[in-house]
């Protein structure tokens, strides 16, 4: 047994020595500013709901239905890298996104439901800013 | 040697400790969240009827493995990795549906994980997993291990949400953890309490190992994916539990013995 842990620990040790800090643009970063920054850029999230809304907005609801699955996809894929660096900030994002995903997956979406979650969305969103 | 065994008698049901024991264990968790996670989004069926899914083939692994009259690998390690993806659901559930605490929740599984060893030992007289030989005896190993990763589950998210620890400070951390604990059995205490710390903190250590590999180098991961990582997981798993399945005609030999 502890020799066995003592074996799982070296070979994991190995692993994630080097990648134990965050780095950006390949300065590395002081631990404690990382956890104070917030989210970092979602602009690759915004994008895909800004889609979302001009979809709803033309009335094409069905393919607003379709491309917002690429956000809930994108943003769950992203959480174990996106909760850490501002857990608040992330739960802030996640509900908007939990609220205009049920919009739009409504068994008959309503259009003008539909535009206020997008809004709403965008807007928590550009609020997370640093 | 297999001749030796009576009719009826139970040899232990689950397996000895060892390096491969760990590796499995560890590698389960991931790809029992990964898998739970990838059925609920990508497939689409969403959080509650993957969770229904899960907790009915955990109910039909524990009956087959309960049916068994010994360690079976691939049974033993299907029943592990359900109970990993039933026991991060019940946590999951807490949190994101009825938003309880993650305070609250680490607080209240590591109060019902130890109310489950208290009622184990108050009615067996022993923890030992060297004599999983009733099937009462392996009902409590099996709550045991539940509340395990549900446990592990919630104080790996409060590190997270708390701490704002992420998966590449996680595996280190964890990894320290377990080594002290390691180093603690080495130092003579319990051997019972050490291999079931060491239990809990695999969980965290697994998901933080997974997130590693799987999350794009932009949040500092490897840039693997999750459905590689799983893959490639999973691909390790089923060799071992394989290679395990061919050796284990040896293994219950030593196994007919147990030490304590």
């Amino acid at each position: 047994m502890k020799k066995t842990a003592i074996a799982c620990a070296a070979a994991i040790l190995a692993l994630a020595t080097g990648q134990s800090a965050p780095y950006r643009d390949g300065v590395l970063l002081p631990r404690a500013e990382a956890a104070q920054s917030r989210l970092g850029d979602l602009t690759p999230f915004r994008n895909i709901a800004a889609e979302v809304a001009a979809l709803v907005d033309k009335g094409d609801l069905p393919g607003a239905k379709i491309r917002i699955k690429d956000l809930e996809t994108k943003w769950d894929e992203a959480e174990a890298g996106l909760k850490p660096r501002a857990a608040a900030d992330w739960h802030t994002v996640d509900k908007a996104i939990d609220r205009a995903l049920e919009a739009v997956r409504e068994s008959n979406p309503d259009t003008a439901n539909c535009k206020k979650a997008l809004a709403d969305l965008l807007s928590v969103m550009d609020s997370m800013k640093a | 040697m297999l001749g030796n065994k009576r009719i009826g008698d139970m040899l232990n049901k689950v397996p000895e400790v060892t390096v491969i024991f760990w590796i499995i264990k560890i590698m389960s968790t991931t790809v029992g969240e990964t898998g739970a996670d990838y059925l609920a989004v990508h497939v689409g069926l969403g959080t509650t009827l993957t969770g229904l899914l899960m907790a009915s083939l955990l109910t039909v692994a524990l009956v087959v493995q309960l049916s068994m009259n010994r360690y079976v690998p691939w049974i033993y390690w299907l029943t592990v990795v359900l109970v990993s993806v039933v026991g991060t659901q019940i946590t999951d559930f807490l949190s994101d549906k009825l938003e309880v605490s993650l305070y609250i929740s680490t607080a209240a599984f590591a109060v019902i994980l130890a109310a489950t060893f208290a009622s184990w030992y108050a009615v067996e007289r022993t923890l030992s997993i060297h004599t999983i030989v009733t099937t009462r005896r392996e009902l409590f190993y099996w709550a045991a291990i539940l509340f395990t990763f549900a446990l592990g589950t919630a104080a790996g998210d409060l590190a997270t949400e708390a701490l704002g620890l992420g998966f590449s400070v996680g595996v280190l951390a964890f990894a320290a953890l377990i080594a002290a604990d390691a180093g603690a059995s080495a130092l003579g205490v319990d051997a019972v309490l050490t291999f079931w710390v060491a239990y809990i903190l695999t969980r965290p250590l697994g998901a933080s190992l997974g997130d590693l590999l799987s999350q794009s180098r932009e949040y500092g991961g490897l840039g693997l994916g999750t459905i590689y990582t799983s893959l490639a997981f999973l691909t390790v798993i089923i060799t071992l539990v394989a290679w395990l399945s061919f050796e284990g005609e040896r293994a219950s030999k030593t196994q007919a013995f147990p030490s304590n």
